[in-house]
């Protein structure tokens, strides 16, 4: 145990006892207890009532064991902790113990039975089966085939409290079985093609035909028009509205009004210079988004779209992206394919070209807009402040000169993806044998190595011959066979059998591995085969390429030097993104960054470009770090940062020419470097309005301390004491400190989320915050404070400034590698951390220290240990 | 007070005369009245919302339990069915400790901890308790519902509210347009066509089995059991796919009012309305009688006008954010008026109607922000016997939610001894 964890966790203070029972199966596992100093709590609190006179008598505590081993004996605990948190009990008209007293006690037993679950739910490092997730799902059809297909319909496998990589989490359920065949269906019509090579289409159009039509008929059609109207209705005083085309005299307003807001906007649209000759992009009205379409009734497939474009010169940096996407429901919502920066200018406009696929007949229309917030009012308010300002509207600052769509585009044909099925070109005859051919080339390369049964396979032929005998085609009869084959087991699991044991007796389970009869589960090296599916689906989430296949079969791949050479190869890879991104999603819980919407009123820069941009960061970082093997410390402090132009812009640092994420040095007084200084981590620890310096604090506990604080628990009475009133952050959670459920947590976590109050809810730096009142939108009260970001570590570390707390987080390398390791180990076995890999963990983290913690040794490391290459 | 009359019906059996039933207040045509009646099915439905309600203004005062009770803002909405609502407080899963999950568990009541070496398991959900039986002689066993990202909305894990025989969680339909096709298109395929697809997907599952046994071969125990779910699910569908063998022959009925569909998709309010509609022709033409359904949160806020995220919602405090939760209360009441209001409106061959035979449980796990007990409940429907129009609260303040559901389970005529963690059933409720 390290340093760190030994002065901040409590877990060192549990009383891990190892008994040494007779049953095998208890050997080596430590016993979780509450500490029996404890015990005075409960005697003079608990017991004179809860014994066996006690009238209700239900629960006992006179005697309860003090070891936590069984589940009934947890839940028995869990009942003391809700009832003190709930402060149910003691109940009225008992002596309450002190706010001391209760704060320890909680602390210890809220810590302890975090540990006892973990305990009671250790699979003693046997790993279960697992199936593939829903991205590894994904990704391996998109290997085996060559196309993506929408799996959106399975369950994300996500949310469990693991990782999604853990096998005993992920379920299996009868639709789901449906569902893979549908997607399997979808995925071999897409990769598949019939008849002759389609025509290929070019389409250019010069952008301001589409804009100036446009504009002119809602100058015309509609704004005018509607003026007009209106002011008809006011010349003469007989007839009523309706008369005149108009609901009623609220309708005479609107549309005056609208006319007066819109029409100078409109009309100063068609007079911009170079508005004869390109379209430009306004935020609001008259002109929002170009499309671009796609004829309707030509094939599906890879379309590429390009268009020529220009930025007004003095064009503020974060209003000069475009975003690409598809919109619908009035662009309310907005799914983004890409987004740029514009850097051409009107003498030297520059070229857009992104390429897209399209799979049926409402996909086709891809819409260009300014980079904005997906919330038609807040921009309506800009557009309205803008309109007082200058009499007109804001500026537009982005010009498309013209646009063009190519497609579909195809390399040969039939395409790859088709020849890669029907392996013997157009000349082939379509014969039964043929089909068994494909059937079983393919059946081979989806189980990625393991052999398919002669039985099963023979199935499979009969399928192709009942499609056959339905009146289907060749093609058609072979797909469905095909589409089978991925809803197979063999291709669904990542099956690791224990062959030799092919007689162990079946007993069940009475600890994880180990049977009834106290027999252990058989352990075993990995096949080479095996071995190349777990290192693929660990830093790829995808299957094992052709080299990797080919080194296992041919047992090269056990050899240590080979092994670590496709270790490097592999993280080099850009499939290598699938691991970052799976794995540091999950284990930062990036889903928070979803959790909450940003209020575009207070957070108008953060949307979602900006947010796709902040969440690329960190995977940007992470991977600076494994490919040059830097020390994983760097996300604890860093004099760098990889960030794109956007993220410069919204930190205040350097733009360079392109907008490509780039490593960028910054000078020691920089809050930036290290993930306490990105915008991502930072906006996460807020509600999408304020900062949350609690979940801020409890982040840093987890992820970076390795000092996990207890899950929140339910039923602790909620502090409404200072809601409504404007308070600083810091006074409203002051009151965390009144009570003893609150308090026993929260003097850990809050301190630190207070050190970073200088960044507001979505991570710029601020000397003071704002407490607002609002009803509705609009602000009732609102209050300065300064921020005072002094406080403590649970080490005791006192800082007066973020500056000195990130010095003080930065020197616990040791800790945050330990932390990182157990996921890692979590993520890439498929299985919980447990008890048993204490020492591992111990190692591995000592392997770290020995090669300076970079990131990419450390993987190594980690694919070197017996864990990683044992079936268990 | 007033004799309970559907706890009677229940317990003078199958047949009983209306007229003595007219004498205990039902208001029913005198034709009807006179003709004995044939015991109709009884139904089932499971409401859930995530995030509970807004405690401070849905829950009736403590202090007024009984007959003689104010509905509160909350529940306002549901004025006109007073009489038919049951509200009860002091229920509460026992082995809940997840603040952030709505539906899980709710009506499970299992521990999540109760296996060895598992961090999650789960237990059979009290609809499919009720399926088991309600399910038999109908075309679909039992039909879940739930919503697109059912994580915004606070439900926690799942893919519904149902949890088969062994803990799984099983999937529900999140697209009421789904739902209609399933229950009321007819295709157009010929029969021996639809008659030669089964007999293919059935080789299909042959095909599949053939490999799991390759795979089988030299598992450990716990392999063993993961594949057993594969195997578990593939047995499922042969039960379905014979089912569905069973009732080829046998045409869609269509509703008597036609549940008209949208063009476009519809989201929060109106699809709810729409999934209510759907469930109410679904019990009507006995396409099943057992249904849940895991309603969106989030898109309902969206969908009455409001910019906040059911999450944001939820962790509110006097200002803006409690004043969306009181709207979402509203909203659902509403929502639920108008259920109710179909389902009485659904006569069946004998004179009642729909809502008579139906037991209607509407709630959620969560209480309120991050409170599990107390958990938001009302009861509806005359199909469990239960004597309506009344505020219950239970003296025991941690009565298991699993109580409720054994109640409901026996009140609608099934030998269920216990169910999750029941300690035994409410009496109040029929008394």
């Amino acid at each position: 145990m390290n340093h760190l964890q030994r002065v901040f966790s409590f877990a060192a203070a549990l009383c891990v006892s190892f008994l040494m029972a007779n049953n095998p199966a208890w050997a080596e596992r430590p016993t979780v207890s509450m500490p029996l100093s404890q015990k005075l709590f409960f005697e003079n609190h608990c017991v004179h009532c809860h014994n066996e006179d006690y009238p209700g008598g239900e629960v006992r505590l006179d005697n309860i064991a003090f070891s936590i081993d069984t589940i009934a004996k947890a839940e028995l605990w869990q009942k003391v902790l809700n009832a003190l948190n709930s402060g149910e009990m003691p109940p009225e008209g008992e002596a309450e113990p002190s706010d001391q007293e209760k704060t320890e006690f909680l602390d210890y037993l809220s810590n302890t039975m975090v540990t006892a679950r973990a305990k009671l739910s250790d699979q003693g490092g046997v790993i279960t089966m697992r199936r593939l997730n829903r991205r590894e799902y994904a990704n391996t059809i998109k290997e085996l085939l060559g196309v993506e297909v929408d799996v959106t319909g399975l369950p994300s496998d996500e949310g469990s409290g693991t990782f999604d990589t853990v096998g005993s989490s992920l379920f299996f359920s009868s639709d789901q079985f449906e569902q893979y065949l549908e997607v399997a269906q979808v995925a071999l019509d897409r990769a598949t093609v019939e008849g002759e090579k389609p025509k290929f289409y070019k389409v250019h159009t010069e952008a301001e035909i589409q804009a100036n039509r446009w504009v002119k008929k809602q100058l015309r059609e509609r704004l005018l028009k509607d003026y007009k109207a209106a002011r008809s209705w006011m010349a003469q005083k007989e007839l009523p509205p309706k008369a005149f085309g108009l609901l009623d005299e609220n309708d005479v307003k609107f549309r005056l009004r609208r006319w007066e807001e819109e029409g100078p906007m409109h009309g100063q649209y068609l007079a911009l210079p170079h508005s004869d000759t390109g379209a430009y992009l306004t935020i609001y009205s008259p002109y929002k988004e170009h499309k671009v379409s796609i004829y309707p009734k030509i094939p599906n497939g890879k379309y590429r779209i390009r268009l020529q474009v220009a930025r007004v010169e003095d064009a503020p940096l974060d209003q000069s992206f475009v975003e690409a996407g598809y919109s619908s429901n009035g662009g309310k919502t907005f799914n983004i394919i890409e987004s740029f920066q514009v850097t051409g200018t009107f003498k030297k406009p520059q070229i857009v070209e992104l390429t897209v696929e399209v799979t049926s007949k409402d996909d086709r229309t891809i819409s260009f807009r300014q980079k904005q917030q997906n919330n038609k009012s807040a921009f309506f308010e800009y557009y309205r402040d803008e309109v007082r300002r200058n009499g007109v509207g804001p500026d537009p600052y982005i010009w498309i000169d013209w646009t063009e769509w190519e497609g579909p585009v195809l390399e040969q044909w039939p395409p790859m993806t088709h020849q890669n099925l029907f392996f013997r070109g157009k000349k082939a005859k379509f014969t039964d044998d043929y089909a068994k051919d494909i059937i079983a080339r393919f059946a081979e390369r989806a189980f990625r190595g393991q052999e398919p049964t002669e039985a099963y396979l023979d199935r499979l032929f009969s399928l192709y011959q009942s499609q056959k005998k339905l009146g289907a085609d060749f093609h058609e009869a072979v797909k469905l066979p095909l589409s089978v084959i991925l809803a197979s087991p063999s291709f669904l699991y990542l099956v690791e059998p224990i062959e030799e044991f092919a007689d162990y007796d079946q007993q069940p389970e009475t600890v994880a591995g180990v049977n009834s009869e106290g027999q252990k589960n058989p352990t075993r090296e990995l096949s080479s085969i095996e071995l190349a599916n777990r290192l693929s689906y660990f830093l790829w989430s995808s299957p094992p390429d052709a080299e990797l296949l080919d080194l296992a079969k041919t047992g090269q791949l056990n050899d240590p030097v080979i092994l670590s050479e496709q270790v490097d190869r592999m993280l080099f890879d850009p499939k290598s993104k699938e691991f970052i991104e799976g794995f540091f999603k999950q284990w930062l819980h990036m889903e928070r960054l979803e959790f909450f919407q940003f209020n575009p009123d207070l957070y108008w820069k953060f949307d979602d470009t900006m947010k796709n941009a902040a969440r690329e960061e960190v995977f940007q970082t992470v991977d600076l770090l494994i490919k040059d093997d830097l020390s994983v410390g760097n996300l604890l402090k860093a004099d760098f940062v990889v960030i794109n132009n956007l993220l410069a812009d919204f930190y205040g640092l350097e733009q360079a020419k392109e907008n490509t994420f780039r490593k960028v040095q910054v000078p020691p007084d920089s809050p930036r470097g290290g993930l306490l200084g990105m915008a991502a981590i930072l906006a996460m620890g807020s509600d999408g309005e304020r900062t949350s310096p609690v979940e801020r604090g409890a982040f840093v506990l987890r992820k970076m301390l390795h000092d996990p604080p207890p899950p929140a628990p339910p039923n602790v009475p909620q502090l409404n004491r200072l809601a409504g009133q404007l308070h600083s952050s810091r006074t409203l959670l002051s009151a965390h400190q009144e009570e003893a459920q609150c308090a026993q947590c929260h003097r850990k976590i809050d301190p630190i989320g207070f050190g970073l109050e200088n960044f507001n809810a979505v991570g710029q730096w601020r000397e003071t915050e704002t407490a607002e009142l609002r009803r509705g939108r609009r602000v009732v009260r609102k209050k300065e404070f300064d921020i005072d970001p002094s406080g403590t570590l649970p080490n005791g570390t006192k800082f007066d400034d973020y500056f000195e707390m990130r010095e003080a987080i930065a020197q616990e390398t040791d800790a945050f590698t330990r932390g990182l390791v157990e996921a890692l180990l979590e993520y890439s076995l498929g299985r919980p951390f447990g008890f048993s890999d204490e020492e591992l963990a111990e190692q591995l983290v000592a392997d770290a220290q020995s090669n300076e913690y970079g990131f990419r040794s450390l993987i190594h490391s980690i694919v070197r240990t017996e864990a990683f290459q044992l079936k268990k | 007070m007033m004799p309970s009359r559907r706890g009677f019906l229940r317990a003078a059996g199958t047949v009983v005369a209306l007229p003595l039933l007219e004498s205990l207040g039902m208001h029913r045509t005198a034709a009807a009245a006179l003709a004995p009646v044939a015991a109709r099915p009884k139904r089932m439905i499971f409401l859930s919302f995530g995030w509970g309600v807004t405690r401070e203004s849905w829950f009736p005062k403590r202090g007024e339990v009984g007959e003689n009770y104010t509905l509160p803002l909350g529940l306002k909405p549901l004025e006109r069915h007073k009489q038919d609502l049951t509200i009860i407080q002091g229920l509460a899963n026992t082995f809940s400790n997840e603040a952030h999950w709505g539906s899980t568990f709710y009506l499970t009541g299992a521990n999540r901890y109760a296996e060895p070496g598992q961090n999650f398991s789960n237990s059979i959900s009290a609809d499919q308790v009720a399926a088991q039986v309600f399910g038999q002689n109908t075309r679909f066993t039992s039909l879940q519902l739930s919503c697109r990202k059912a994580e915004d909305s606070g439900h926690g894990p799942g893919l519904s509210l149902s949890w088969d025989g062994r803990g799984k969680p099983m999937a529900g339909m999140e697209n009421p347009v789904q739902l209609y096709h399933k229950l009321f298109s007819e295709t157009k395929t010929p029969l021996e066509e639809r008659q030669a697809m089964l007999d293919q997907k059935k080789s299909v599952l042959d095909t599949v089995l053939a490999d799991a046994k390759g795979v089988k071969r030299g598992l450990n125990y716990r392999d063993t059991q993961k594949l057993d779910e594969y195997y578990q699910s593939i047995r499922d569908i042969e039960v379905r796919l014979s089912k569905e063998e069973q009732w080829l022959t046998v045409p869609k009925k269509q509703p008597s009012k036609p549940v008209k569909l949208p063009n476009g998709e519809l989201e929060g309010y109106e699809e709810i309305k729409l999934m209510y509609d759907l469930m109410v022709a679904a019990l009507e033409t006995d396409a099943t009688r057992v249904l849940t359904y895991r309603q969106p949160v989030d898109t309902l806020l969206q969908s009455i006008g409001t910019n906040m995220t059911a999450h944001n919602m939820s962790h509110y405090s006097p200002g803006p954010r409690m004043d969306v939760s009181q709207a979402r209360d509203e909203n659902q009441s509403k929502l639920l008026a108008h259920l109710l209001d179909r389902l009485k409106a659904i006569k069946e061959p004998d004179g009642s109607s729909l809502y008579d035979h139906t037991a209607i449980s509407y709630g959620s796990n969560i209480n309120s922000l991050h409170y599990l007990s107390n958990c938001p409940t009302v009861l509806t429907g005359g199909g469990a016997g239960i004597n309506h129009g009344r505020h219950l609260v239970m003296k025991e303040e941690k009565t298991p939610l699993c109580n409720l559901w054994l109640s409901m389970l026996q009140g609608v005529g099934l030998p269920v001894q216990s169910h999750g963690d029941s300690t035994g059933i409410i009496p109040e409720l029929f008394a």
